[in-house]
């Protein structure tokens, strides 16, 4: 799967995820731009790690959250580029507050980062897009199941999953491809941040495959949602969490190993 | 209006407070601003002034007083440009 030639946009690449989904699409040869919001030397590091292996990288800063900053940027992105070939929606933001402690700040603050932003960027970036583009956005298992401290964030991404149907049917005649990819907990930054914040009990433990799931396995399935390979996947939300979600009743030790 | 006293204003406007309360030496934590009051703090800071605070910078600063420091030399440097 080769992406020589194409232009992705993935939000939120400074760290995690977001990032190793910019390092593995600019392994398979797509140049990159590198959205970022609060880290500015994670995202030099990121365009660097993409530089280095030879494609081209652009950072621009913007909230996403905010419309007018996300309309500056997609307006850099036309004045430069005047195309896009891939969006991953990817930049997530949320507070961790049990369901009853969510303010109309908290909800607001989380709701315009993890979904508004994927329907303003989709909007956008459809008009950059010829025939088979691509878009892939972020989720994760916090829509279908519960955590505890994680409701804003969680009903964020079912609107999130609920959009990725939503657009992929719509955008389906103009030849643009729209899934998402809910991964378990992975091995990120932002989940240290919950564990030490005591948000979520420390989850690191195995799935059933006998580790954690990576930000590495993410992209690896997110660049398979934006190859030719993946043209007939439509509006669907690929789980990348090693088994956790169909065996709630293993516990990881006994596994399937 | 100061930088100083503008700075105070979008912090006791986002978290709450009575802007009597932040002094120098006070804190985020002192005036009980969670991650969510801060990170819309910096914003809002970030867009009054043009400039950018990023996080790497952020937590660096100990208390307002540093805080107020750093922001006043953002807009200088930017006014020099």
């Amino acid at each position: 799967m080769s992406f020589e030639g194409k232009l992705a946009l993935v939000t939120g690449s400074g760290r995690g995820i977001g990032k190793a989904i910019s390092l593995q699409l600019a392994s398979q040869g797509a140049d990159i731009i590198v959205n970022f919001f609060r880290r500015r030397e994670a995202a030099e590091q990121t365009a660097r790690d993409i530089e280095s292996m030879g494609v081209k990288a652009e950072i621009i800063r913007a909230n996403v959250g905010d419309p007018a900053k996300l309309d500056e940027m997609f307006d850099t992105i036309e004045a430069k580029f005047g195309h896009l070939d891939i969006l991953i929606n990817n930049a997530a933001s949320g507070v961790g507050r049990s369901a009853l402690d969510i303010d109309a700040k908290a909800w607001d603050w989380t709701m315009n980062i993890n979904a508004r932003a994927v329907l303003l960027c989709a909007q956008r970036a459809v008009k950059l897009m010829g025939e088979g583009g691509k878009i892939v956005n972020i989720s994760s298992l916090g829509s279908a199941f519960v955590w505890p401290t994680y409701a804003a964030v969680g009903v964020s991404k079912a609107a999130l999953e609920a959009l990725t149907r939503y657009l992929a049917i719509e955008l389906a005649p103009k030849g643009i491809c729209v899934n998402a990819v809910a991964a378990s907990a992975v091995d990120t930054e932002a989940l240290k941040f919950y564990i030490k914040e005591g948000l979520v009990k420390d989850t690191r433990q195995a799935t059933p495959v006998g580790r954690m799931v990576t930000p590495e396995d993410v992209a690896k399935v997110v660049a398979f949602l934006c190859s030719e390979e993946a043209f007939m996947i439509r509006g669907q939300t690929i789980i990348v969490d090693g088994g956790t979600s169909v065996a709630p009743f293993v516990l990881p030790e006994e596994g399937g190993r | 209006m100061s930088v100083e006293e503008k700075v105070k204003e979008i912090i006791a406007k986002i978290v709450h407070v009575d802007k009597s309360i932040l002094t120098r030496e006070s804190t985020f934590k002192d005036i009980k601003a969670d991650s969510l009051d801060m990170v819309q703090a910096l914003v809002a800071i970030e867009d009054e002034f043009d400039i950018e605070i990023p996080d790497e910078d952020a937590q660096k600063l100990q208390n307002f007083g540093d805080f107020i420091d750093y922001v006043e030399s953002r807009v200088a440097e930017k006014e020099k440009s």
